[in-house]
């Protein structure tokens, strides 16, 4: 209506404000994390905070470095993966802590399709199964969720216990008969193996393989169909306001169960998308569910629910939780990477009202300049005005 | 038999403790995701307790200071939530989840810490041993054993009743989650009362969490949380329309097929079954999924659960 | 000389961010007077009574109690000073009984302990005293509406409060229960307590006020002595210009049959009873058909059935002779219904979406608004959205992408409106479509209404405002309990047999 329009803060802008809150987030829970390091032992807690942020960066040999660079980026894979998943779930108002038990099931399905004498099949058949798995998984939480009104955090931690013990009873059967981890691909099953297409020599890592690749374009496509298409209009709208979803003819526990079908997927095609790289082994005595999943909820915040904003978050977790590795361990633990991603997740739940508190500082900045000038505006005009 | 029965009244009394601290919170209107963490962080306060005092001082003397120490640090951690969800009105599920992996990485973290500074860098596992120290909480009836939590988890129950439905704090508590603004508008003090909600979880959590590490086993790896215990105590307390009484008899039936795991291979209609000990763990689990799926469409949850109170929008 | 007054405010100015909802604003409150506060929804009625109950902090002004100067910075301090106040959204926790929510904030207790038996002789002796029937023992949710205002009372008169205050009380009454709050509030009077009526109806302040005040915009017009002015004198200071309350309209033409139901049952959500029961009745092509009654008598299950929200337990819904009771909600919207919801926050719009993206939420599938690949065409919504905007007067900061959130009622309103309307539906159900609007976009709703019906479309308007039921409506159709117990011709009929009809008092054999 007003032809005058008002020039905008660039803090206004909501993606600057997530970066700047991200950073907050990152920076205090490092801080927080040497804190503890210091507490813990006073002399090595400076160099064990700059080991965790530099990772391989530690290394002097660029081949090294790379080599490390690579191993980073292999086990990033899942993590974006993992991460995309739970920010696609909460897009409809969901909040997928169940990501880790889909994970856990598509390591199930993939390694038991691609170890097991019967089968032996090759990777793109094994990743299949592995993705149907976790699907599978979150059309339960999601119809639980839809048609009888279950609490998905609840629900999903339940599937994770399940699915767990589920899945070391089933590897067992295609364990190393000496240890407790499944047999290993290489020697097993060669066509389970992702090709690398050349990636391999390029980080010098035999673990580097189109994984990498693969989860970006996922990361592009999803926030692709969140942004542009009807299905990403009529998900936020349902994960907005169910009642309004409902209203104009949404089929909301369609989109509810759809969601958790693809968000299932995602989670459990990072755990192919890694298992069937060879990297690791899974050990059938595991007695939690492995922390990919937990961890991408940390992305997920992190990266300002955005996609790509995960990929950039899911890089850095991923960065210093391998890190964790790097610290001296005759003095701190690995886990200490942990409790700094765990801590970002809490300073994530801050954000909301750090973001307030720029909004309303901008606000009042604001209407100071506005009331100065309608004085102004005002003591033009009364001379005219008598 | 006996040991089917001491185990059900075990884990009943854990998963009795960890769901009235639930209520509570609920009852104030904070959902509490983070109940898990609270457990790891009462336990972990409990059995440093146990372990560092002398055993010179005697069997009270441990058995109180235990207690205290479980309930404080429950209490303690319970902050992180009362903080975020009702100062900042920050999104109470991602602050409980958060609590949740702070609680086992911040314990494994701390306890590693300790085990390598005492041993020199020989040991660095995540364990608290404690097996002399807990003969104390334990009173041999012929083959049963009673232990001293059985009986703080009975107490908490009949208190957590009469302070929720005869006392003055009960009924404004539920206010409080009912419908603050009502509560508000007589002068109640909503951010308080959902402090006091968020602190009585935080002390029952505890409880819970040191009852839990002492059922059966003498040491405890911090590693390992507590498996997915204060998420069972939600669904036990969601079972148990989120009524003390109610809860009570949840607990007891949730804790049976949780005992079930433990024992099934020393009952010997139960090993004839040959049923693998993977089901036996998954049931407590399965059982709980079922147990959601009949009770959450007609829950009765307080109204204005994980909603922050805001003063401004009244 | 000012000790004659409970109560007086003065010069209190509040500001929230981007308005200030009191400007320099004085009232007067006599002892033993009802004083009334009329203003329009928005004027700042409820933020002036807020200040006064503790609930905000004015930026300027004082309050006198009794000539003294008082802070009040929360309810515990009005309530100390003997400030009661009856919300206009109750403010009673449903799942507690009556003496439980009288007790709440001021409990006798023995260390902690609940005392309720002389809390309980203490309620029923005032309940007695002032004619406030209602059961000490009863959960709230269990009881009428016009018993729960009881409760609400009684609250004030057990902590002894001598100022009163009723925010919009009248609201959610019939007109009996309406004459018989009056007698109630006169009873007050006499025995001393004081009370401040907010109110935007003129015929209330008309009966039983003593004195008036008038805000506007957030800024103070007057004070009248109400046995010296007119309904007109009030109406003009309140709106700030002459207002007809009549609706312009000419005789309706009904033609073919376009919603018929059929022997209609629906429950409510969770619960076994029935909360439509068997209902029958027809809306023609041309005429505005009105459902009136006293909230909860079934009339939002009633619209569930009909729009699909809630499934039909038994009968049929008929729409231009083909038989949608288990149609899609989807297919009913494309199929000629268009719903413009009781609670636009709830369903009408999707508060975090702009206002474009709320403007295409009927037809976001549609071949222009969607390509093959299902992408959005995003061009093409923001020149429709665009259109719409400007076609139906849709003011909001940033045009078409302003967030929904941060608009305005009135113009929230409107997008529903304009949204609802341009899908150009043979039949149209608003649901209370004015609710907590002011004149102006009362008026322009009205409008639209009127206009539909005279482009020949079926209207089925769900109100509890009796004036607007009474001036939009070619048909009354009246329910009580889940029937309808009435068909009234609003030409013929009055306010009070309409509300002996909704009270259930009366009830007629129908046949459809």
């Amino acid at each position: 209506m007003s032809p005058l329009k008002k020039r905008r803060s660039v803090l206004r802008s909501d993606g600057l404000q997530t970066l700047i809150s991200s950073l907050l987030c990152i920076i205090l829970g490092l801080a927080v994390g040497y804190l503890v390091l210091l507490l813990i032992n006073a002399a090595g807690a400076w160099d064990a905070t700059m080991a965790i942020v530099k990772n391989f960066f530690k290394f002097t040999k660029a081949e090294t470095r790379m080599k490390n660079f690579g191993l980073t980026l292999a086990k990033t894979a899942p993590l974006l993966m993992c991460s995309l998943s739970v920010l696609f779930a909460y897009k409809v108002g969901l909040f997928n802590i169940g990501a880790a038990g889909q994970y856990t099931a598509g390591v199930c399905a993939a390694l038991i399709f691609a170890l097991h004498p019967n089968f032996l099949w090759p990777w793109w058949a094994c990743l299949l199964v592995a993705v149907a798995a976790g699907a599978i998984l979150g059309a339960i939480c999601g119809a639980l969720r839809a048609y009888c009104n279950v609490n998905v955090v609840i629900s999903g931690i339940m599937l994770n216990w399940i699915t767990l013990y589920l899945t070391n009873w089933v590897l067992a059967w295609v364990k190393n008969p000496a240890s407790p981890y499944t047999k290993e691909l290489r020697s097993v099953n060669t066509s389970a193996l992702i090709p690398s297409m050349g990636l391999e020599k390029f980080f010098n890592n035999k673990n580097v393989t189109i994984s990498v690749v693969l989860v970006l374009l996922i990361a592009v496509v999803i926030w692709i169909i969140l942004k542009k298409t009807k299905f990403g209009y009529e998900l936020k709208a349902t994960g907005n306001n169910l009642h309004a979803a409902k209203y104009c003819g949404m089929k909301e526990n369609r989109n509810i169960i759809l969601t958790m079908v693809i968000a299932g997927a995602l989670a459990a095609a990072g755990a192919g998308l890694f298992y069937l790289a060879g990297i690791e082994e899974w050990s059938t005595t595991q007695s939690a569910v492995p922390g990919m999943g937990f961890n991408g909820i940390a992305v997920a915040f992190l990266g300002g629910l955005n996609p790509l904003g995960a990929i950039l978050s899911s890089y850095f977790i991923q960065h210093i939780t391998t890190a964790g590795g790097y610290v001296n361990l005759q003095v701190y633990s690995a886990q200490i990477s942990d409790f700094i991603s765990s801590m970002i997740i809490y300073l994530c739940a801050f954000v909301g009202f750090f973001k307030m508190f720029i909004n309303l500082r901008l606000d009042k900045g604001e209407e100071r300049k506005a009331r100065k000038a309608a004085l102004l505006a005002s003591t033009e005009e009364g001379g005219a005005d008598e | 038999m006996i040991l089917l029965l001491q185990y059900t009244i075990i884990f009943a009394a854990v998963l009795l403790l960890v769901a009235l601290g639930g209520a509570f919170a609920e009852h104030s209107g904070v959902i509490n995701i983070g109940l898990e963490g609270i457990m790891v962080i009462g336990a972990l306060g409990g059995a440093l307790a146990m372990s560092k005092i002398n055993i010179e001082y005697g069997g009270f003397v441990i058995v109180v200071s235990t207690i205290v120490a479980s309930a404080a640090a429950g209490l303690i951690f319970s902050l992180f939530l009362a903080v975020a969800a009702i100062n900042f009105k920050a999104d109470q599920t991602i602050t409980g989840t958060a609590m949740n992996m702070l609680a086992t990485a911040g314990s494994t973290v701390a306890v590693k810490a300790m085990n390598t500074a005492a041993s020199g860098g020989s040991d660095v596992s995540s364990a608290i041993r404690y097996i002399n120290q807990k003969q104390f909480f334990i009173h041999r009836f012929g083959d049963f054993e009673f232990s001293w939590f059985m009986l703080v988890a009975v107490i908490a129950l009949v208190v957590a009743y009469i302070v929720m439905y005869k006392t003055r704090f009960g009924l404004r508590l539920r206010a409080c989650g009912e419908h603050p603004q009502a509560a508000d508008s007589v002068g109640i003090n909503v951010y308080k009362m959902r402090y006091a909600g968020v602190l009585i979880s935080g002390v029952l959590g505890g409880l819970g969490g040191i009852t839990f590490i002492t059922t059966g086993v003498s040491e405890w790896k911090f590693e390992n949380g507590v498996v997915g215990f204060g998420f069972l105590a939600l669904a036990v307390m969601i079972f148990g329309a989120w009524d003390p009484l109610r809860i009570a008899g949840a607990a007891v039936i949730f804790g049976l097929f949780r005992a079930l795991g433990n024992v099934h291979t020393g009952i010997p209609l139960l090993e004839h079954l040959g049923i693998p000990g993977a089901v036996y763990n998954m049931l407590p689990y399965i059982v709980s999924l079922l147990v959601l799926a009949f009770t959450s469409k007609r829950s009765r949850a307080p109204k204005a659960e994980g909603i922050p109170y805001d003063k401004g929008l009244r | 000389m000012s000790a004659n007054y409970a109560i007086e405010m003065l010069n209190i100015t509040k500001r929230f961010p981007g308005i200030i909802a009191n400007d320099n604003i004085t009232l007067r409150l006599k002892h033993g007077e009802i004083h009334a506060l009329l203003g329009e929804n928005g004027a700042g009625k409820s933020t002036l009574m807020s200040v006064l109950f503790g609930l905000y902090k004015p930026e300027e002004g004082k309050i006198l109690m009794d000539g003294k100067e008082v802070r009040i910075d929360d309810p515990n301090d009005a309530n100390r000073l003997g400030i009661g106040m009856v919300h206009q959204h109750f403010k009673l926790v449903e799942c507690f009984s009556v003496l439980d929510n009288i007790i709440l904030g001021v409990e006798p207790n023995k260390m902690g302990f609940l005392q309720k038996e002389q809390a309980r002789e203490k309620v029923v002796a005032l309940s007695e005293k002032y004619g406030l029937h209602v059961d000490p023992d009863a959960m709230i949710e269990d009881i009428t509406v016009g018993m729960q205002q009881r409760t609400e009372i009684l609250k004030m008169l057990y902590r002894e409060n001598n100022i009163l205050i009723f925010d919009e009380p009248t609201a959610v009454l019939t007109p009996q229960e309406i004459d018989e709050l009056m007698h109630i509030m006169r009873n007050l009077t006499q025995e001393g307590k004081s009370i401040l009526f907010i109110t935007h109806k003129l015929n209330e302040i008309m009966a039983v006020a003593d004195t008036c005040s008038v805000l506007r915009k957030g800024k103070y017009i007057g004070t009248v002595d109400v046995a010296g002015t007119t309904k007109e004198e009030l109406s003009r200071m309140m709106v700030g210009r002459d207002v007809d309350f009549i609706v312009h309209k000419d005789e309706a033409k009904p033609t073919d049959v376009v919603l018929s139901v059929e022997k209609l049952s629906v429950s409510s959500k969770g619960h076994s009873k029935k909360a439509v029961n068997n209902v029958s009745f027809k809306v023609r092509a041309g005429e505005i058909v009105c459902i009136a009654g006293i909230d909860g008598n079934g009339q939002t299950e009633l619209v569930y059935g009909l729009t699909g929200l809630l499934p039909v337990k038994d009968g049929a819904v008929i729409m231009d002779g083909k038989d949608i009771t288990q149609l899609a909600i989807r297919k009913r919207n494309v199929g000629g219904l268009s719903h413009i919801p009781e609670d636009r926050h709830k369903y009408g719009l999707v508060m975090d979406y702009s206002l474009e993206d709320n403007l295409i939420l009927q037809r976001y599938f549609e071949p222009r608004f969607v390509n093959n690949f299902g992408f959005m065409r995003r061009k093409n919504i923001r020149n429709y959205a665009n259109d719409l905007i400007e076609q139906y007067d849709v003011r909001s900061g940033q045009g078409a992408v302003t967030p929904a959130r941060s608009m305005s009622g009135g113009n929230q309103q409107k997008a529903i409106i304009a949204r609802e309307i341009d899908k150009d539906p043979q039949l149209l159900i608003a649901v209370q479509p004015t609710r907590g609007l002011d004149v102006g976009a009362i008026e322009y709703i009205h409008s639209q209404i009127v206009a539909q019906r005279d482009k020949n479309k079926a209207v089925l308007l769900v109100s509890l405002e009796l004036d607007e039921v009474m001036a939009l409506s070619d048909r009354i159709l009246v329910m009580y309990e889940g029937e309808i117990v009435g068909e009234l011709d609003p030409k013929t009929t009055t306010v009070e047999e309409l509300g002996l009809y909704m009270a259930g008092a009366k009830r007629e054999a129908r046949e459809v």
